[in-house]
C-alpha cells in the first residue's frame, strides 16, 4: 500500500484537549529520536484518563527486506574466492558475524578496515546481513512503551503485518476493555 | 539585611572578593570553579552592596540577584524514568540552580499512574526538610487533581507545575500551580517554555517569601548562615567533605554533610561568641538524606532570647 510518511495521524482524548494536543508532541519527538517517522503511514492514539487506558493503531509504511550482502558492498570475484568492499559501515559487525558463521573465521580475511575477503567458491551475495524488519518492529515497540503514560504497566501489543496495535492500562487487562478500545480505534478509522 | 548574590567571573583575583565578603560582615554560602571560571554564592549586606559592585566591575565580573540563595528546593517527579526525566525535570532544576537555589531532584518510588500512586512516610519526611517542594506532573487535568494526595501531608509549600491550565480552586493543597510544563521530550528551548520556567522561579521566590514571613513572627534565636560560620571554623573536617556544598543552608537551619554518628555531638557542641553552644539554641538531628546531620534552629519563642 502507497502511504506518506504519516498522512494521518490523529490523537483523541475525550475532556483533555490540551494532553491530546501535548501527546501529538510527544510522540512526534519520540519517533523522531528513534527514526521511526518514516516508516509509519497512519497513526491513530485513543484515550481515556478517566479508565483509564492508552490505545494506539498504526499502520507500517512499505515493507523493507532483509539486506544482504549484495546491498551493503560491493562484491568482486577475486582469486580463489570474493573481495567485499564495505562503504557504509554501520553493518559491518554483522556482515562479519554473518561471513564467520557461514564460511569459519579461518576463511574470512580483512585486508584493510573496509575490505572482506572470503575465501569460499560459493557466492555470499544473498545472504542476510540485517533483518530490518525485525529491527524495526523492536523499535517500535521501545517507541510505544515510551510514549505510553509510565503508571500504564499492564500492556499488550499485537504486532501484524502491516498494522500494530498497542493499548497500555493501569489495571489488569480484560477482553471487555480490549475490545471498547479496538472499538473506539476502529471509529477513529472509519471518521 | 543581607541581599543574596551571584558573582560570576575568572578565578584569578577572586580571593580579593571573598575577603571582601568578609570584612563586610557577609557570608560566602557556596564557591564553585569550574576550569577557569568561578561562580560564588554569597550574603552580603544591603548598604555595602556598591563596594561589591566597584570591586566586580573592576575584575570584570558578573554580579547577580540571586533571589533563591541559602534556600533547597526539592523537585519531585514522580519516578526517574525516561517518561519524566531529563526532560523537564532537569530543566528546572537547572533553572532553580541558577537563581541560587541549592535543588535537590527525588524521583518518587511509587508515583507514578493515575489510581495507584503513592508516596511512603521517609519521602514525606525528606521532603520536609527542604524549604520548598516543586513537583512535575503531566498533561492530564484529571491526574493531577487526582495526585493530590501526594502532597497533601506536607509541610512545606508545594508549587505544582503541570500542562493545562487549571483554576486555583481545584487545587487546594498547592501554594500555586504552574501551567504549560506537563511532560515533555524535549529539551525546554522555546521563548514560552523558557517562560514556564521563569514562573517556576517566581512562584519559588513567593512560596519562600510566604515561609520566611511566618518565620519572622517568631524569629530564630540565630541566623543559619551565622550558625555555618560558626561550623566552619569549630567542626574543621567539614572542610574534607567531598559533597559539592558541604553546608547547605535552610531558612529555618542547615544540613551538616558528616557522618550523624560520628561528628553530631561535635556539632551540638559549637560555641557562639556570646557563650551559648549550637545545642542549646537549635536541635541537631539526623537527616534524612544518607547520615548527614540536621540542625533546625529554635525559636525565640522557645529560648528567649537572641544571639
Amino acid at each position: 500500500m502507497e502511504m506518506d510518511p504519516l498522512e494521518v495521524f490523529k490523537v483523541e482524548m475525550p475532556g483533555e484537549d490540551y494532553g491530546a494536543e501535548k501527546y501529538r508532541e510527544i510522540i512526534m519527538d519520540i519517533l523522531q529520536d528513534l527514526g521511526l517517522i518514516r516508516s509509519i503511514g497512519r497513526l491513530y492514539v485513543y484515550v481515556d484518563i478517566k479508565t483509564p487506558y492508552f490505545a494506539v493503531y498504526g499502520m507500517i509504511r512499505g515493507k523493507q527486506p532483509p539486506l544482504t550482502v549484495g546491498d551493503v558492498g560491493d562484491l568482486l570475484e577475486a582469486e580463489g574466492g570474493y573481495q567485499i568492499t564495505v562503504d557504509d559501515e554501520e553493518h559491518m559487525s554483522n556482515l562479519i558475524r554473518v561471513l564467520w558463521g557461514t564460511y569459519g573465521r579461518e576463511n574470512v580475511e580483512q585486508p584493510d578496515r573496509n575490505v572482506l575477503v572470503v575465501l569460499s567458491d560459493e557466492s555470499p551475495k544473498d545472504l542476510v546481513v540485517a533483518d530490518l524488519e525485525t529491527e524495526f518492529k523492536r523499535d517500535l515497540m521501545d517507541a510505544l512503551v515510551r510514549i505510553a503514560p509510565e503508571g500504564f504497566r499492564n500492556r499488550r501489543n499485537e504486532m501484524g503485518k502491516d498494522s500494530f496495535f498497542f493499548l497500555a492500562a493501569e489495571e489488569t487487562i480484560k477482553p471487555e476493555l480490549l475490545s471498547e478500545a479496538k472499538e473506539k480505534l476502529g471509529g477513529m478509522r472509519d471518521a | 539585611m543581607l541581599d543574596p548574590v551571584m558573582f560570576t567571573g575568572g578565578v584569578y583575583k577572586h580571593d580579593l572578593v571573598t575577603e571582601l565578603i568578609e570584612d563586610l560582615g557577609g557570608y560566602l554560602l557556596q564557591k564553585n570553579v569550574t576550569q577557569s571560571e568561578i561562580i560564588l554564592l554569597m550574603l552580603v549586606p544591603h548598604e555595602d552592596m556598591p563596594v561589591l559592585e566597584a570591586l566586580t566591575k573592576e575584575l570584570r565580573g558578573k554580579l547577580e540577584r540571586a533571589p533563591l540563595a541559602g534556600t533547597e528546593i526539592a523537585v519531585v517527579t514522580p519516578t526517574l524514568a525516561i517518561h519524566h526525566l531529563p526532560h523537564p525535570a532537569c530543566d528546572v532544576a537547572e533553572y532553580l540552580r541558577r537563581h541560587g537555589a541549592k535543588s535537590n531532584m527525588i524521583g518518587m518510588g511509587r508515583g507514578v499512574a493515575r489510581e495507584i500512586a503513592q508516596m511512603d512516610e521517609y519521602e514525606t519526611a525528606l521532603i520536609n526538610e527542604h524549604d520548598a517542594v516543586v513537583f512535575t506532573f503531566g498533561n492530564f487535568v484529571d491526574c493531577i487533581i487526582k495526585k493530590e494526595h501526594l502532597y497533601r501531608s506536607l509541610t512545606v509549600p508545594v508549587i505544582v507545575t503541570g500542562g493545562p491550565e487549571m483554576k486555583k480552586e481545584d487545587l487546594p493543597y498547592a501554594f500555586e500551580y504552574v501551567p504549560n510544563v506537563g511532560r515533555i521530550a524535549h529539551r525546554s528551548r522555546k521563548a514560552t517554555e523558557i517562560g514556564s520556567l521563569d514562573n517556576i522561579v517566581a512562584a519559588a521566590g513567593r512560596a519562600l517569601d510566604s515561609v520566611r514571613a511566618q518565620i519572622s513572627k517568631d524569629p530564630l534565636t540565630t541566623t543559619p548562615p551565622r550558625v555555618m560560620e560558626v561550623v566552619r571554623e569549630q567542626v574543621p573536617d567539614i572542610m574534607q567533605s567531598h559533597s559539592p556544598l558541604p553546608i547547605a543552608l535552610n531558612l529555618n537551619g542547615l544540613r551538616i554533610k558528616l557522618p550523624y554518628d560520628e561528628y553530631h555531638e561535635a556539632v551540638t557542641g559549637v560555641k557562639f561568641d556570646e557563650g551559648v553552644t549550637l545545642g542549646e539554641i537549635a536541635k541537631v538531628l539526623p537527616s534524612r538524606m544518607k547520615n548527614y546531620i540536621l540542625v533546625r534552629i529554635l525559636p525565640m519563642s522557645e529560648t528567649g532570647f537572641v544571639v
